[in-house]
């Protein structure tokens, strides 16, 4: 297999020099015919003549006229009762979590004016020492989400009357009797006082159980934890103390139990120092390509029913070494074979600092994995069992049991707690079934999901940032939750429902916030006897959102597992036909975040597909300049139909590399019938897929599929951003005249080489990407030296010689990216989204290359071209010191201000959109349509998902979401990166109210703040202190396309890799 | 523009060095009127406010001694208890409306009150210009004598014009003549303006002209200088900070400290009146809508109990009982008849009605005071920046809002009212450590090479200043 050094790809298309593409990527729109892209905009009449079109600008003329004639009367309305604490124009803070099933995150929420509109991470917290992720940044606008419940009400089959909420309690408490088989299904619940609550509950009500169930479920792991060492919770993994890792399909930088706290232990080992090049060695074993498989040094290519046998394999490596006693060898494929030696090579070699994890569902796998541990000493230094994790807690074989007692018509009542078991289990409908025999079915869904609408009485629970609360997410490490807003619809806290219907005596049922009192007496009977002065205590806990007591469980946990027998159960792979591997999404999760937008908008961050989930397909390289691709499905998005049992279904079908031939991937989450405005009928459901092994425990892939291509097209809509707006460069192939993309042709053949060289250092090779192996470092950085040394030459060359791009005086603002602590989580770009009032705009208009994000993440390959590493890439605004975006535009809306930036003006902006052709970078975005319904004259806008009166943007709740101090941009106008110069200018302004200078760090922009693993800095570069100043002396620095002479202020890091050269990918 | 400036100072000059001779002197008149009077009398002298115009008053007096004038000043009910004919006279036109007694006013003060009073009212005593005002008179009014020789100018040179062109087209007829040409014959008055020529220059001129305005007056659409709208409460900033002195930031708090200046809230009023029930001027008709807004009971001076939740015919018989009780103590009456019940019942709906809308069906909650201030959703503009670095008097952007019984929009708000400014200020360089980051100009300065840093050298005229 040919390797390519330097050199990356977006996709196998580029490889090929596919025409169609080249013609995509140079065009800043969709090459869709105007018919067709007028074809669902049926208000506008397309054969307008010249009369029409005077009639229309004699009305636009004197409507315009009319409206401005008059003043509109505008209200000044302030508050009855001025409160100190709320000064309008000041944002307020407060510390609190976002918690929802074992998704966790301590935050800070920014409140404007009493309602929350942007969340920061929490630095004080150990666990996610001030990272989040896109779920909890795109939290906040669930709050404000118009699908929302809104009170109580009694459900029907196809109809729900609201009542009130004594008379919806007088109805439960008719329903139930002291004797009444309850059951509880929930998530996982991380709360020691909502299980408080729940026993008050189990106290009045003795036949009651709780049961709780992950959509993505870690029960094996629970299970062989508590068989190994007695003890039941997830390890506390230490990322960073490991040298070596070795992931079996776990995919914890992105969705694995805490992706957070493990992404920002993970960077540990991965931030290159150029001086002493040290990195930790990550191997993956997967079928498809995770996000965290996507930065592992290496990825070995497994079927997802050969995983048993890798880890079986790597057991007997180990042992063998170590002369412990051997298991029963399995078949594997020969590659990953020959890879698994080195692995256990490796492994051996960092005895007690590596670490073997696996993210399978198998109670037998995830013993031998412990097994493997215990042999190499691991257990106690990077598999801990000090402070267990909480965050996955379910075990769907007690769903399973409750099934059969629901169809035997054992249970009187159902409760559902922050769960939708009729979506997301794999045996789902005949939940759906064994649930109908249930007299009283209670939700406390927050939505009328699949559940819900199975339910008789809906009691809906607050959003997260409404509630009162606490989480234990890690043994002895505790967090708050309080809320930053009223409830804004008659809804009400769970575990006060709870309580209510428990008629608990805890329960203060006159106080204002009763859930409150009932959450600080079980804090004050916790930690009160520790704390003389509780109330102080419990303001600092508060004020600070967690807590951290000192940790002093035993150490000395004995490995109790039976490696032997497990082994024993392992079945040998017998699969037919293909495999599918069945996925999470970093977004909208396995569903649960469906009805966000900001979540269903971000695009998977290696497939780059959004709103939508679809079949990843193998594709190969025939060795020479084409790639084969499975069933001849050679463009993105065409469609096939995947048969499975008899059972045929139509999915868009995209190629992806690094995909073990002979399986394919599909994300789950998608294709939820009732999930609210934007979540309803978004791809297809692949829950009915999944299975069961023997023990109970949800499969995430099945055997025996077939797929064909139905040679229909591509499907409608398809919305994969991966070839909008790059930076391909086209050349005329001299020969036969062909238009070809220059860069990537290249690549692959010598033969273009002479056309595309000798050009301002070759376009060729452009510095988009730099990146090196850690053996070859000192060499790499060298050649980049030089290289960077011959494209400051040719840039010294100025137009305005003299002219000072330094900007000695005052400030200069600019910001570095690390490449090496990248791992493309998506939280910035969530982020900004959330800071920039940046719209969403729906599948279709993504699909006419019109997302309006204003950082998007690249994704490129580069190495092998079957299954080659991957590099992520934060693209956003460069603030270039000589921008070409600014020496074109007709009006000077777009200029340069005194400190470095690149200022963006809207109401200067008359829409040419020259900027956004000339800008090198492509991270210009135009409003094609009013998405936030902000012009005069409504009618601009369009629907963005499934919306029915209004667009979502246009909805007043939604609104309040928006960040008042930017501006909500109309139809028309150019927008990009500002560096959140709102952020700016309000740290300006604070050091000159108290007269000092700003402090080196003080700046940060929101995608900084939202990082998990530090990738992003943001600073003044005139200041010498500031964390940037030092970032910016890094050797492994480069700029982005520095040869063209642009002047770009934003560094980025030479990505390595810890390869080891010697195993074949 | 000039001589217009140079006029008005000398004139000023004569005119005080005439007053230095007497003890009363305008300049004091115009302070004690300000904070005496101006309240109820209108400033321009003419018309009627509460009180009287005074213009002219001390002629209508001048029938009596001038020491009844100064009685009546300092307490005008006396006067009119022991029978004064011109105190009954006025006391029949005005009551109930009772003037304020300044029983503490020299007679030297009230003599400089009636010379300013005078002066206004004949017109001799013009507004003193001072620095603030200038700069707008210039930009806004430019009328005088500046203007006068431009139309004289215009008139000797289109004079000259048409002589010359008479000279030509008698040029041009001799030469006729002279070359024996037969229709030669001079051109008549009528002819010559309905020449081509002629039509041509009034078209150009027009299309000019009509052009000029046209985009002046787009470029001001949607502004609003001057802007004054009728506010649900008459609210006076002409008492509170003009008379009573109450500092901005009492009830503006924010804008030392925040983005918006902040409209007080309704409990910020009542820090003073829960113990000022009534107003000078309007009595009870105003201050209730206050006490109706937040809940207090002015007849006990508590506050009512779970008062969002209130009927409305409660409220009604609450605040009904207060205007009532207030009628019979101005009236000294015991008993309501119907005349009394029906003014009773008028002030009531008014108050009603000015504390409900469309969008506030209920009588509690906030006040909706009507913005005046409104800047397009683009501008970024931040109070405490101004107030607190830039250390700006409230009254360079919003004129003397302390003689504002009606707020008006001062300034134009536009854009390059805003920039213009931003050009001319010094940024207080010195004096705040956040500009040590400036250090060439911290070095220009101290060589000299600069005198101050003006707003625009620090970025203040970029777009992202205000736009983002």
């Amino acid at each position: 297999m040919k390797k390519y050094d330097q050199k990356s790809w977006i996709s196998d298309r580029d490889l090929s020099n596919d025409e169609t593409l080249l013609k995509e990527m140079n065009s800043e729109r969709s090459t869709e015919s105007i018919s067709s892209l007028l074809e669902d905009d049926l208000s506008i009449e397309i054969n307008t003549n010249r009369r029409d079109f005077l009639k229309l600008l004699g009305f636009g003329i004197s409507a315009a006229t009319l409206a401005s004639c008059e003043t509109p009367i505008k209200k000044a309305i302030p508050y009855t009762l001025a409160t100190d604490e709320i000064v309008p124009g000041i944002a307020n803070y407060y510390a609190s979590s976002f918690i929802n099933g074992g998704d966790y995150c301590p935050i800070i929420v920014k409140t404007r004016e009493g309602r929350p509109i942007k969340i920061e991470g929490n630095a004080l917290s150990s666990i996610t020492r001030g990272g989040t992720s896109a779920r909890a940044q795109a939290s906040v606008l669930s709050l404000y989400d118009i699908s929302r419940l809104k009170n109580a009400s009694k459900l029907s089959t196809d109809k729900s009357d609201k009542i009130s909420w004594s008379d919806l309690d007088n109805e439960i408490a008719n329903g139930l009797n002291a004797n009444s088989k309850i059951r509880i299904v929930s998530s996982t619940i991380m709360s020691p006082t909502s299980k408080k609550a729940l026993k008050e509950f189990t106290i009045k009500f003795p036949n009651t159980k709780h049961i709780m169930y992950d959509a993505v479920s870690s029960a094996a792991l629970l299970q062989a934890t508590q068989n190994c060492f007695g003890v039941r919770g997830i390890p506390d993994y230490k990322f960073e103390l490991a040298e070596t890792i070795v992931s079996f399909n776990a995919d914890f930088l992105g969705t694995w139990v805490s992706p957070i706290e493990y992404a920002s232990q993970y960077v540990k080992g991965r931030v290159v120092d150029a001086e002493h090049p040290k990195m930790s060695r990550h191997f993956q074993f997967e079928s498809q390509m995770s996000l965290t498989g996507s930065n592992a040094d290496h990825r070995i290519l497994v079927k997802p029913s050969e995983q048993g046998n890798a880890i079986v394999a790597l057991y007997n490596l180990v042992a063998s070494k170590l002369g412990a006693p051997s298991l029963s060898n399995m078949e594997i494929n020969e590659k990953a074979k020959a890879a698994l030696s080195k692995v256990a090579e490796a492994l051996l070699n960092t005895k007690g600092k590596s670490l073997v994890i696996c993210g399978n569902n198998s109670l037998e796998q995830q013993t031998l994995v412990f097994g493997i541990n215990q042999m190499l000493g691991n257990i106690g230094s990077t598999v801990s069992l000090n402070r267990l994790s909480n965050q996955r807690q379910g075990n769907e074989i007690e769903v399973n049991a409750l099934i059969n007692e629901m169809n035997s018509s054992q249970v009187d009542a159902l409760i559902i707690w922050n769960a939708n078991p009729c979506y997301d289990l794999c045996n789902a409908m005949q939940f759906q079934d064994a649930m109908s025999k249930v007299k009283l079915r209670i939700s406390l869904n927050t939505i009328l999901d699949e559940t819900s609408s199975n339910c008789t009485h809906s009691a809906p629970d607050h959003h997260n940032l409404e509630s009162w609360g606490d989480a234990e997410p890690k043994t002895g490490l505790y967090s708050l939750i309080q809320p930053t807003i009223n409830p804004i619809f008659e809804t009400r806290q769970a575990e006060h429902s709870f309580l209510v219907w428990s008629k608990s005596a805890m329960l203060n049922a006159t106080a204002e916030q009763p859930y409150y009192e009932f959450l600080k007496s079980s804090w004050k009977e916790k930690f009160g006897s520790a704390n003389t002065n509780f109330q102080a205590f419990w303001d600092k806990s508060l004020h600070d959102g967690i807590l951290e007591t000192s940790n002093n469980t035993n150490s000395n946990i004995a490995f109790n597992g039976n490696c032997a027998e497990a082994a024993s159960k392992l079945k040998s792979s017998n699969s037919t036909g293909l495999e599918i591997m069945f996925t999470e999404n970093v977004g909208i999760g396995a569903g649960q975040y469906a009805n966000n937008p900001w979540l269903q908008e971000i695009p998977d961050p290696v497939t780059r597909c959004s709103w939508g989930n679809y079949v990843s397909i193998p594709i190969s390289f025939d060795g020479d300049r084409r790639f084969v691709s499975f069933e001849n499905i050679n463009e993105d998005g065409t469609l096939a139909q995947l048969t499975v049992n008899g059972n045929a279904q139509k999915f868009g079908a995209v190629k992806q590399f690094g995909l073990m031939s002979g399986t394919l991937s599909i994300p789950l989450g998608y294709g939820r019938t009732s999930a609210g405005v934007c979540g309803t009928n978004v791809g297809t459901n692949v829950f009915p897929y999944l299975k069961a092994d023997a023990n109970g425990y949800t499969q995430y892939y099945i055997d025996g599929a077939e797929l064909k291509n139905l040679n229909e097209g591509i499907e409608k809509a398809f919305a994969c951003v991966q070839h909008h707006h790059t930076l391909g460069v086209t050349a005329i192939e001299k020969s036969s005249g062909k238009k070809i993309n220059a860069d990537e042709a290249a690549l692959i053949d010598d033969a273009f080489k002479p056309l595309t060289k000798g050009y301002q250092g070759s376009l060729t090779d452009r510095t988009i990407l730099r990146h090196s192996n850690l053996s070859e470092l000192k060499e790499h950085v060298e050649s980049l030296k030089e290289e960077r040394k011959e494209a400051q030459k040719l840039n010294s060359n100025s137009l305005y010689p003299g002219y000072d791009y330094n900007y000695n005086s005052g400030h200069h603002w600019g910001m570095h990216i690390d490449m090496n602590s990248c791992i493309g989580c998506s939280a910035c770009a969530v982020a900004c989204v959330s800071e920039n009032n940046v719209p969403v705009v729906g599948k279709r208009e993504v699909s006419r290359h019109h997302e309006m994000t204003w950082l998007r993440i690249d994704r490129y390959y580069y190495g092998d071209v079957e299954n080659p590493n991957v590099v992520y890439q934060p693209m956003m605004c460069q603030h270039c010191n000589n921008a070409p975006c600014e020496n074109v535009c007709p009006v000077n809306a777009t200029n340069h201000s005194s400190d470095g930036l690149n200022q963006m003006v809207y109401n200067r902006c008359v829409g040419t959109r020259y900027c956004a052709n000339n800008c090198p970078y492509k991270v210009r975005r135009f409003n094609w349509y009013d998405y936030t319904e902000s012009d005069l004259f409504p009618g601009n806008s369009r629907m963005m998902a499934g919306e029915k009166d209004k667009p979502y943007y246009a909805e007043n709740l939604v609104r309040m979401v928006l960040n008042p101090d930017v501006t909500v941009r109309s139809r028309g106008v150019i927008e990009k990166c500002s560096f959140c110069i709102q952020r700016i200018q309000e740290g300006k302004l604070n050091a000159k109210k108290e007269s000092r200078t700003l402090r080196p760090n003080e700046i940060k922009s929101a995608c900084q703040t939202a990082c998990p693993t530090g990738a992003i800095t943001f600073g003044d570069m005139n200041n010498k202190e500031s964390n940037l100043s030092k970032k910016l002396k890094n050797p492994l620095n480069y700029i982005v396309l520095e040869e063209i002479g642009v002047k770009s202020v934003v560094n980025y890091t030479m990505k390595v890799n810890n390869r080891d050269e010697s195993i074949e990918a | 523009m000039y001589g217009n400036r140079l006029f008005k100072i000398g004139f000023l000059t004569i005119l005080s060095t005439c007053l230095l001779a007497a003890a009363p002197d305008i300049e004091q008149g115009k302070t004690s009127f300000k904070n005496n009077c101006a309240s109820c009398h209108n400033k321009n002298m003419k018309d009627k406010l509460t009180g009287p115009a005074l213009g002219g008053s001390v002629e209508r007096w001048s029938s009596f001694p001038k020491s009844d004038l100064y009685k009546w000043v300092r307490n005008s009910q006396g006067l009119v208890a022991a029978g004064h004919p011109r105190a009954t006279e006025l006391w029949g036109q005005f009551k109930p409306t009772v003037m304020t007694s300044f029983p503490n006013l020299s007679e030297d003060e009230i003599e400089s009150i009636f010379l300013y009073v005078d002066g206004v009212f004949k017109g001799t005593y013009g507004p003193k210009i001072d620095n603030a005002v200038v700069s707008a008179n210039e930009t806004t009014g430019s009328s005088g004598i500046s203007t006068i020789w431009i139309y004289v100018a215009f008139a000797i040179l289109l004079s000259l014009a048409m002589f010359l062109w008479n000279v030509m087209s008698d040029l041009s007829y001799t030469r006729k003549l002279s070359h024996g040409e037969p229709d030669a014959k001079r051109d008549s008055i009528w002819e010559k303006l309905t020449s081509k020529g002629v039509i041509s220059l009034v078209l150009f001129g027009l299309i000019l002209f009509g052009g000029y305005t046209t985009v002046n007056n787009a470029i001001s659409l949607g502004r609003q200088q001057n802007y004054s709208p009728e506010q649900p409460i008459k609210f006076s900033h002409a008492l509170h900070a003009g008379l009573h002195k109450i500092d901005c930031n009492y009830c503006h708090d924010g804008a030392r400290r925040s983005k918006q200046s902040v409209i007080p809230g309704a409990s910020t009023c009542m820090n003073c009146h829960t113990a000022i029930k009534k107003g000078s001027q309007y009595g009870t008709a105003e201050l209730t809508k206050i006490f109706t807004s937040i809940g207090f009971n002015p007849n006990t001076g508590t506050y009512i109990d779970n008062y969002e939740n209130l009927e409305q015919n409660v409220i009604d018989t609450i605040y009904k009982k207060w205007i009532q009780d207030n009628y019979k103590e101005i009236n000294k009456v015991t008993e309501i008849n119907e005349d009394a019940q029906a003014e009773i019942n008028l002030e009531w709906s008014d108050i009603v009605n000015s504390m409900t809308g469309p969008n506030k069906p209920k009588i509690q909650g906030s006040i909706e005071w009507i913005r005046i201030h409104n800047l397009p959703d683009h501008v970024y503009f931040n109070h405490s920046q101004h107030v607190t670095i830039g250390k700006v008097a409230c009254q360079k952007c919003h004129g003397n809002i302390e003689d504002m019984k009606v707020v008006r929009q001062y300034a134009p708000l536009s854009m390059g009212w805003c920039i213009n400014c931003h050009r001319e200020t010094d940024v207080k360089f010195k004096e705040n450590a956040y500009y040590e980051s400036y250090k060439t100009y911290h070095e220009e300065l101290k060589k000299g090479e600069r005198s101050s840093v003006k707003v625009a050298d620090i970025g203040g005229l970029e777009c992202q200043k205000c736009h983002y």
